[in-house]
């Protein structure tokens, strides 16, 4: 009895070894992209679902504030910008809310527990000619605290900070 | 004695009363629509309060601290669509938070309902820009009506547009507790 017990904890142990490493390489993070010394935002899309236009010039206008707020960029352009024709290493932030689901502040301040605002948003970075160089789903929300478009900043700051690791040529801001 | 004291009081204090009133109903804004700015117009602060006009071919924000001007022309698109705030906000509604016995929560549930004015437009460079603002109830169709018809564009036609008050959309309606 002892030593079938032994052999299955040894077994359930080699098992948790093995499968350890398999683990590791599905969450390695994409090979680091190329540094570039401009950004550009482009509005943000939503092709699935039915975004109030509130929440879409909320997370584009967010987006652009929390870039320029992190640094790390020469010039942060904003969609249709002439300036961006020119600008040699540029990257281009495309992004497209997946899911969105608009809490209830009231809810929020009453029962601190629901009326939870999220927006699932998946961020590809392409190069200037469109080939894809960086690929993240990100979300924001906003749980206890702040209007519901409070959940468009806390997307906004995890999107600046992935730009900023990833791309920014100057990473000291 | 005493009733010509009373009439006196009465008097007085309806004089006083008249003297407050007077410029309340003088001062009714007849063009300017009062707004605050959510976010999204340069050179002004987020939450700022000012008036929203439409002169000389442009749709103005003024506020105490900046002026910004965007031409209609440029406005590529307008939305207008329903929204509620609490009626204790700001730094009063934060230290209303810290009230003792729930009273932050209880006070959280009184709430107004407001209009949101959504713009797109392009600077001279043709980069893109979007504003945010909310405006009273009521307030937001009557403008983006003088807007349109002032050369802005919109993706959403008046008679479908959200609006304030009947075909509400279901992603612009909160979820109920």
């Amino acid at each position: 009895m002892k030593r079938s017990l032994y052999i299955t904890t040894l077994a359930v142990l080699l098992v948790g070894i093995h499968a350890a490493p398999a683990r590791l390489l599905a969450q390695a993070p994409t090979p680091p992209a190329k540094k570039a010394s401009a950004i550009q935002v482009l509005m943000v899309t939503s092709d699935e679902i039915k975004l109030p236009a509130e929440f879409q010039i909320s997370l584009y206008e967010n987006l652009i504030q929390q870039l320029e707020k992190q640094g790390g960029f020469q010039h942060v352009y904003r969609e249709g910008d002439h300036h961006a024709d020119g600008a040699a290493d540029l990257v281009v932030l495309h992004s497209n809310v997946r899911g969105f689901k608009k809490g209830n502040e009231m809810a929020r301040n009453v029962t601190t527990v629901t009326g939870k605002t999220s927006i699932d948003v998946h961020c590809q970075f392409t190069d200037k000619d469109g080939k894809s160089v960086l690929e993240r789903d990100l979300n924001g929300k906003v749980q206890f605290f702040g209007g519901n478009l409070r959940a468009t900043l806390d997307f906004a700051k995890k999107a600046a900070k992935l730009a900023h690791d990833s791309f920014a040529a100057n990473p000291v801001s | 004695m005493v009733l010509r004291s009373m009439r006196r009081a009465t008097i007085f204090l309806f004089s006083i009363l008249g003297f407050t009133a007077l410029p309340s109903v003088a001062q009714q804004p007849a063009g300017p629509n009062k707004a605050v700015q959510i976010t999204g117009l340069v050179g002004v602060k987020t939450n700022t309060s000012g008036n929203l006009t439409l002169e000389n071919g442009s749709l103005q924000f003024a506020s105490s601290g900046a002026k910004v001007s965007v031409p209609i022309h440029s406005v590529e698109d307008v939305i207008t669509e329903n929204d509620s705030q609490r009626v204790f906000r700001g730094t009063l509604g934060t230290l209303t938070m810290f009230a003792p016995y729930g009273g932050g929560r209880f006070l959280s549930l009184f709430r107004s309902k407001i209009d949101t004015l959504t713009i797109q437009y392009r600077d001279t460079d043709g980069a893109l820009h979007g504003a945010i603002f909310t405006m009273p109830l009521g307030k937001a169709d009557p403008f983006k009506k003088d807007l349109v018809s002032q050369g802005a564009r919109t993706s959403i036609p008046m008679q479908d547009d959200s609006g304030s008050s009947k075909a509400k959309p279901e992603a612009a309606k909160e979820k109920k507790p």
